[in-house]
């Protein structure tokens, strides 16, 4: 085909031919940078795993290759080797092809982005190519679309960077993924796209005012899309990738696109179809969607008994009520195959069972009494008697014994066994793999059961950062850094550690009451210990203390280091005390703290400290004393607390409100503001 | 190599056509009509008695029905490619046994001596194969061209859907005649449409009529003519969806059925095969998916072909003249060898 282009006539028309010549390229991107399929996917790529009996990326290839597409890149990152193995082995890699595959692995892809900043890099695409993921089922002809496409670059000198082929369906339908949902605003004549959002889990929805300000007098807002991912882009989408580093989805780009409208100058168009089908099976609930509109033939004629991967022994046999069977297969007596069914070849049936909305793959074998309904079976899986499946994946290889019930919406991974008499309650994932940390919490029903496996991952992020603070803290004072320069700092190692805002206070107090431990070792008397530290740093504190909860979170971390400081427990009236002065703590949060949690004998017994309930009385006081308005110092009463302790003069603050031998200092009172 | 070349092209072109007919189109009829993929199957067929390489007409005819399974297997519905294999095996087995100057002997016979013959076996199958070609090529003028004897001036002709010959047809006959033709649509495809078109272009007075209302126009027919996407064996159709409602309204009325169908759509098929005599495309034409939630709740399903039994047929018309239906079985055996007919 490009040897023709070597005339060299002079003219556009030429060009046109030479253009209209060049093989239709498409890039594939066979990894889904997700977990969504986990822990199925850590055996098996996404691409690879079989719906109605066929490897997802076979129908991706086919999508590409019956739409006229001549070269196709795949990419593949997690577990290439197989799905090397797998294309090699397909006839998309046989000489008579007329679709050629290049396969290209790397183990560096994290995103899309980076695919399409690989393929910018490596200069494989030299015209308008087509993107998709590796799991899109699809029957689209894309060649109108691509019409419409080359025909806007011309007219418009090469403004339009992409057109996304989406699929007209209401907002109800199953096939319709919630996450992806979106909502597009655009203009009527031209396709272009005004605004984009997705709208999973929003209620309301704003839309700037700009579109309606975009000089065409026709625009549309339309819920009623599903996103097929697919999506024709012009050799500028790459560059446009490499430029922005942050682009990671195709999102991203959207977002960016639309958002550098006035500075770049490019524009989204859209096409809409009516009559093809395109999916893209995210999770697993679009799995169970896609498989079943593939069973009733929505994607005709990638329908399975027309065997369209040439693979010798996959055929099946289409009856009524769209029940395939494949070759070999074996029924017992009175089981019925109700509808919408898909057996592969070599399975065995037994007696009075009942099936329908199912997906069985090959060499399975199913025992008598069994109710499946909307089940998937991948191959190899051995099914005991009495067993009912609904709404499930049974991965290859599993076996599940007698009298096994899996509710809705359950996954047995491979090689799984489930014991007898058992029943699963919605929503469980078994598998052979031990949980591991990074766990994603599903957002749909498909939930993984063990979520304890953060913590410690946690608790070590947790101690650096506690160094950290501690190194910040000590330079703080040896340098005599301002306290906002020092919250700054603790702020920006709370987004470097990603810890939680409650965390960092706990954190903090800590190590602010550790910290003379540490400086002058554990045998530290309490008169000593209660030394000057908290004055330098209460902004600091009170920067991280603002809500009630948070004056209950410092409460119960303080409580816990002098529970683990037994020696000390008598200082921690003080260090109450002092922080009340310094406004750090309320008195209604100590009281309540004080009334509530008690958790265990040790905090009881902390609490039960004549110190800390002598104290706790005279805050109740004041507390009712300022309710009443009165202005009156801080009465001070001669009690009898454990210990000697003697004043210890501070610098700026007397800390000593119980004992003063001397005349009643008059104790500053604190205006407090009601609230 | 050359040799080696010309068989990749020739596996590339096979491999090709099957894609092709796997992936036929979505009921709005094949890609291709079912002419062309005739003269496609017989062109790839005539490729293959080239450049293959046998030594006896036995190992032909074995490498003829290895494709011929291929290609029946990629769309089973589409009869006409299982039809030209079987009329080519039936060429073969004739020039063999002219060649051995007798005729209708067993011919699975692989004698040595024979080899003698074996470079004008090749060259006569070729030319045999050129005349089927030719003859594939001229149907819809020979039908066409017996418009004349079965229309008459002032008749009212029905027809459903949209066929090539039916067209060609009742154009030839409207040059002289001026009749009028109602179409009955043929939902959910609605073919029926572009069948009026064409026939308005040529200045034909056409109605189109939904389906619902065939039988109350059925009085004011005087005949109905069809086309057919298959004819079997025991002389029934295998038709676009809807034929059948004509055919009994037809009946009803007493009104002649009259069925174009060149020979090459004559199947030794008979209609009893239920998995592989129904096409059934995307239920998008019956229920589209943009109705949403239902669509989980209800199945849909969209089939292509009706069979119409033969009892409610009157004529075949095809390029060796018309028929009775009663007829088929005789002008089966001479197209086809008895011992062909399962592939």
């Amino acid at each position: 085909m490009s040897s023709r282009g070597g005339k060299q006539k002079k003219g556009n028309v030429t060009s046109e031919q030479e253009e209209e010549e060049q093989p239709l390229q498409a890039v594939l991107v066979a990894d889904s940078f997700n977990r969504r399929f986990f822990p199925i996917s850590k055996d098996q790529p996404r691409a690879l795993l079989p719906l109605g009996n066929v490897a997802m990326i076979d129908y991706t290839l086919e999508f590409l290759t019956s739409t006229g597409v001549q070269e196709t890149f795949v990419f593949c990152c997690w577990m290439s080797n197989k799905i090397k193995d797998h294309l090699l082995k397909s006839k998309w890699c046989r000489p008579t092809s007329p679709n050629v595959v290049h396969i290209i692995t790397s183990d560096l892809y994290r995103s899309l982005g980076d695919v399409l900043r690989d393929v910018d890099a490596k200069n494989l695409v030299r015209n308008d190519f087509i993107l998709v993921y590796g799991d899109v089922v699809s029957n689209i002809d894309v060649s109108q679309a691509l019409q419409e496409h080359r025909h806007r670059r011309k007219v418009d000198k090469n403004i339009s960077v992409m057109t996304m082929v989406f699929k007209e369906s209401s907002p109800g339908h199953k096939s319709r993924c919630e996450e992806d949902d979106v909502i597009v605003a655009m203009d009527s004549k031209s396709k272009r796209v005004l605004h984009y959002q997705k709208t999973q889990g929003l209620k309301k929805l704003q839309f700037p005012m700009n579109i309606f300000q975009h000089g065409s007098d026709e625009f549309e807002i339309r819920h009623d899309l599903l996103d097929c991912h697919i999506s024709i882009c012009s050799p500028q989408v790459a560059e446009l990738f490499t430029d922005n580093f942050d682009y990671q989805t195709r999102n991203d780009f959207v977002r960016g696109i639309l958002v550098n409208e006035e500075i770049l100058g490019n524009q989204i168009h859209l096409y809409v179809t009516q009559d093809g089908y395109g999916a893209r099976v995210s999770n697993l609930q679009m799995y169970d969607s896609v498989s079943s509109d593939m069973v009733r033939r929505w994607v005709y004629p990638l329908t399975p008994e027309a065997n369209f991967t040439d693979q010798q022994g996959q055929g099946c046999t289409h009856s009524r009520h769209n029940v395939y069977r494949g070759a070999e297969v074996s029924l017992g007596h009175g089981s019925q195959m109700e509808e919408n069914v898909l057996i592969g070849r070599d399975t065995s049936i037994g007696a009075n069972c009942h099936i329908s909305n199912s997906v069985i793959g090959n060499n399975c074998t199913i025992g008598d009494n069994v109710v499946l309904d909307r089940a998937h079976m991948w191959n190899n899986v051995h099914i005991s008697s009495n067993v009912e499946i609904h709404q499930s994946v049974v991965c290859d290889g599993a076996v599940v014994k007698e009298a096994v019930h899996l509710n809705k919406q359950c996954v047995l991974a491979y090689n799984v066994v489930i014991g007898p008499n058992l029943s699963l309650p919605d929503g469980t994932v078994v598998s052979m793999h031990h949980p591991e940390e990074e766990e994603e919490d599903d957002d749909d029903e498909f939930l993984s059961d063990d979520q304890e496996v953060g913590h410690s991952k946690d608790k070590t992020r947790q101690k650096a950062f506690q160094l950290e603070v501690l190194g910040t803290l000590q330079r703080g004072l040896e340098e005599n850094i301002v306290c906002d320069n020092l919250v700054l700092e603790i702020n920006s190692l709370k987004y470097a550690y990603n810890i939680t805002l409650k965390e960092v206070m706990q954190i903090l107090t800590r190590v602010v009451l550790e910290y003379p431990f540490q400086q002058q070792g554990t045998q530290l008397t309490t008169l000593q210990y209660t030394g000057s530290l908290l004055p330098t740093w209460s902004p600091v504190f009170k920067n991280y203390i603002k809500r009630a909860q948070d004056h209950l979170d410092c409460l119960s971390a303080v409580e816990e280091l002098f529970l683990e400081q037994d020696t000390h427990q008598t200082a921690m009236v003080k260090v109450l005390m002092k922080m009340y002065q310094l406004e750090i703590l309320e008195e209604e949060a100590i009281l309540k703290w004080f009334s509530t949690g008690a958790t265990n004998d040790k905090s009881r017994q902390l609490r039960k400290n004549q110190g800390v309930s002598t104290t706790l009385q005279s805050l109740y006081i004041t507390a009712r004393k300022a309710l009443c308005g009165e202005r009156d110092c801080f009465p001070v009463r001669r009690t009898s607390v454990c210990g000697t302790v003697r004043p210890v003069q501070t610098p700026g603050l007397n800390t000593e409100v119980f004992l003063s031998s001397s005349a009643p200092e008059v104790y500053p009172v604190v205006e407090r503001s009601r609230g | 190599m050359p040799g080696a070349d010309k068989e990749a092209d020739l596996t590339e072109r096979i491999e090709a056509f099957l894609a092709d007919l796997k992936r036929g189109g979505c009921g709005t009829g094949p890609i291709r009509g079912s002419g062309e993929t005739a003269r496609e199957t017989t062109a790839l067929l005539r490729k293959v008695t080239a450049q293959a390489r046998w030594s006896s007409a036995g190992d032909l005819m074995e490498i003829i029905r290895k494709e011929g399974r291929r290609m029946t297997a990629a769309q089973p519905s589409e009869t006409t490619v299982g039809n030209m294999v079987l009329r080519v095996l039936k060429i073969i087995r004739e020039e063999y046994a002219r060649s051995r100057g007798s005729s209708e002997e067993t011919d699975q016979q692989e004698s040595l001596h024979k080899l003698q013959h074996f470079v004008h076996l090749k060259a006569n199958v070729i030319e045999a194969i050129n005349e089927l070609l030719t003859e594939l090529d001229g149907t819809t003028d020979n039908i066409a061209m017996q418009a004349l004897e079965h229309i008459h001036s002032n008749e009212v002709i029905m027809t459903v859907g949209r066929s090539r010959t039916v067209e060609a047809f009742l154009k030839d006959a409207a040059r002289k005649r001026k009749f009028h033709v109602i179409v009955a649509e043929c939902a959910p495809f609605c073919q029926g449409h572009e069948m009026a078109t064409n026939l308005s272009k040529a200045s034909i007075e056409t109605t189109v009529i939904a389906d619902a209302a065939i039988f109350a126009v059925m009085s004011r027919v005087n005949k109905v003519i069809i086309g057919t996407q298959t004819v079997l064996a025991n002389g029934g159709l295998r038709a676009v969806n809807g034929t059948h409602t004509v055919a009994l309204a037809a009946r009803h009325h007493s009104t002649p059925l009259i069925v174009c169908a060149p020979m090459f759509k004559l199947s030794p098929q008979f209609p009893n095969e239920e998995d592989t005599f129904h096409k059934f495309v995307s239920p998008h034409e019956v229920l589209p998916f943009t109705e949403g939630e239902i669509l989980s709740k209800v199945n849909v399903h969209c089939p292509v072909f009706d069979y119409v039994p033969p009892e409610l047929i009157t004529l075949f018309i095809s390029n060796i003249g018309g028929n009775a239906p009663s007829y088929i079985y005789r002008l089966m055996s001479e197209l086809y060898h008895p011992e062909d007919h399962d592939l």
